[in-house]
């Protein structure tokens, strides 16, 4: 007795009913798949963002400035740091950072002053690449400025106006200089978005009068690297150095998009929870009607394991064939949205945890975008098949050949 | 019956009592009878003379009240669930009243259930099969599903099936109730032909004259008991 052949053919036996079975799989599975992508798109899309465009994966501070942030509080020598790591493959960019006060014609706001050097920080971070109005910082234009869009929009300021920044320098005494905004950032992060002014960092370095050292290193790591070992050798090239991992600076983001999966999941078993019952009803309409059948199997001999093997491999075809006609529907829409994305403008203004959906949402169409929907539901219909098949299995062989 | 032969069935004061609702009904009143190897006996009587739960219990499918069964050298009492499973697949062939085949196999799957059921390759089943289907009356009508023919080549599979692994004996239960009269001649014929020449042992219940015209051995089941084992010319 060829098991899987029986299975086979018993799928058919009731054309209609496994049509509506693998019909009510099939769509679940491809609106779980469209959805899947989706999620995973727009989380990861957070995760690089915050990553590629603010984070990075590692920081090094000195001891106690993320906790008072103060000008004071440098590293000293941070090529003793950089050489080391860019020579195991990491990309590192130094930031000096600042705060102080933003003023327009009309409006004042306070800023956080951000010195880079444009070409380096280039190798780590993306930002450059978000200017909404204008352009980046050029070390040739020392006196031109970036400002966040929220800071533009409450100093009403833009392209080409002059923004006073006012800080207090190293030395104590105040620090004042006058500007030129050359370009505005889209949304990148709420933070930035509000109060960030992105300077050449030999600017502000004379603007706050430090003459060396910096706040801020950030590190990207090689793409074959794990965080925490690439944590592990930052700490390693800056020993008593405060070193964080970006998960570690926005623990809300980290464990928000660490949740995503379980998330996903229940969402996935709830929904599939309609799909069992249609398939616990139709297996057990498949296995009442088949009573005798199964008698007669039991009485020449056939085991229970062998009956409930049947059961849940008539189980596993129907699952197979919705499998099948669910990645046909749902495939040619991932491509879709992995390519063309969705365009969510408005929605892009909105933050999470500090921070911002991506204006450009696009669906992730990797292996996990697969395996959730599908295991899920194999998961489901197993579980929807075990009674009918332990039913099937406990039958009375006596009983069932009388069965009418 | 043999006087040197170790019985296939042997029944020893067996009883059998079922529950029908607040009353107990007493199918088998203390029987005891012996089947011997190369037998055709019929079991015969009225409805509710016990002859079925004879068979059932005989057939490893039912569990006596009291008293010993015994099949195949096996006292059926001992065995555990899968054990009995296994006997009835290695030991016993069942054909039903009713043909009771998987409608979704083609007589020659149906044929060869048991015999894939007890691991022997595909070659040999092959061979077995289409000769026994060649036997029953079968040949080229292996690819046929039950759908497609006749009761009475139905029945003819069942009886490939139940042979087709060689057990030490076939129970048939009422084989002949469902097929027309010339049917039911064609399939006696053919099994007192498949007992003659291939010794296969056969117990049938029925109250069909016709089949009990045949048997070799008549016994007579009244109330749940034997009341008349005769040997027939």
């Amino acid at each position: 007795m060829n098991l899987p052949r029986m299975a086979w053919r018993n799928v058919f036996r009731n054309a209609r009913r496994s049509a509506v079975t693998i019909s009510a799989m099939t769509v679940a599975l491809a609106a779980l798949l469209v959805l899947s992508g989706l999620i995973r798109g727009l989380y990861l899309g957070m995760e690089r963002d915050l990553v590629e465009l603010e984070l990075g994966d590692v920081q090094v501070h000195a001891p106690g400035y993320r906790n008072r942030p103060s000008i004071y509080e440098r590293l000293e020598a941070p090529d003793s740091i950089i050489a080391p790591l860019e020579a195991a493959g990491f990309r590192v960019s130094s930031r000096l950072r600042g705060s102080g006060l933003a003023a327009g014609a009309k409006e004042s706001a306070g800023a956080q002053l951000i010195g880079l050097d444009p070409a380096r920080d280039a190798t780590v971070s993306d930002i450059g690449t978000k200017v909404a109005e204008g352009r980046w910082l050029e070390v040739s234009d020392a006196r031109g400025v970036v400002i966040g869009r929220k800071l533009a929009k409450s100093l009403h300021v833009g392209v080409g106006d002059t923004l006073l920044l006012l800080s207090t320098a190293a030395d104590g005494s105040m620090a004042n200089e006058l500007y030129t905004v050359r370009g505005v950032l889209g949304p990148v992060g709420d933070g930035l978005d509000r109060s960030a002014v992105f300077l050449v960092q030999q600017t502000l370095r004379e603007l706050l009068e430090l003459p060396e050292g910096v706040h801020q290193l950030i590190v990207r790591r090689p793409p074959t690297v794990p965080l925490l070992d690439a944590k592990a050798a930052v700490v390693a090239a800056a020993p008593g150095q405060d070193v964080n991992t970006w998960k570690e600076l926005m623990p809300t983001v980290a464990q928000l998009l660490q949740s995503t999966e379980g998330s996903m999941m229940l969402m996935f078993l709830v929904v599939y929870l309609a799909v069992g019952i249609v398939v616990l009803n139709a297996m057990l309409m498949a296995v009442f009607e088949r009573i005798r059948e199964f008698g007669v199997l039991k009485a020449v001999g056939v085991k229970p394991r062998t009956v409930v093997a049947l059961v849940f491999l008539e189980g596993a075809a129907q699952t197979a064939i919705a499998v099948g006609l669910g990645l046909l529907l749902a495939v040619p829409a991932l491509l879709y949205l992995s390519t063309t994305g969705i365009d969510v403008g408005s929605m892009s203004a909105a933050s999470l945890g500090g921070a911002t959906f991506s204006q450009h949402w696009v669906a992730v169409l990797d292996r996990q975008t697969f395996t959730g929907p599908i295991g899920a539901l194999a998961f489901v219909v197993s579980v929807a098949i075990g009674y009918p098949a332990l039913k099937a299995a406990r039958l009375d062989p006596l009983e069932a050949i009388h069965h009418r | 019956m043999s006087d040197s032969a170790q019985p296939i069935v042997s029944l020893r004061d067996v009883t059998r009592t079922y529950a029908q609702g607040k009353t107990e009904v007493l199918a088998l009143r203390g029987v005891s009878l012996e089947i011997f190897p190369g037998e055709l006996t019929v079991l015969s009587g009225p409805s509710g003379s016990g002859k079925t739960t004879a068979l059932n219990l005989i057939g490893a499918l039912d569990r006596p009240t009291s008293g010993s069964v015994r099949v195949d050298g096996h006292e059926l009492a001992t065995l555990s669930r899968g054990e009995l499973s296994e006997l009835r697949r290695d030991r016993i062939g069942f054909v039903f009243q009713a043909y009771n085949l998987v409608p979704i196999l083609t007589a020659y799957e149906n044929a060869e259930v048991v015999m894939a059921l007890q691991g022997i390759d595909a070659k040999a089943r092959r061979a077995r099969v289409m000769g026994l289907l060649a036997q029953v009356g079968l040949e080229g009508l292996e690819d046929r599903r039950p759908d497609e023919m006749s009761g009475g080549q139905q029945q003819r599979v069942a009886i490939a099936r139940a042979l087709a692994a060689k057990p030490a004996i076939v129970l048939a239960d009422e084989p002949t109730a469902n097929v027309d009269s010339e049917t039911a001649e064609a399939l006696l014929n053919l099994m007192e032909q498949l007992n003659r020449e291939l010794k296969v042992t056969f117990l049938f219940s029925t109250h069909d004259p016709r089949v009990m015209a045949r048997a070799r051995r008549l016994i007579r089941m009244v109330d749940g008991r034997i009341v008349e084992d005769k040997v027939q010319g």
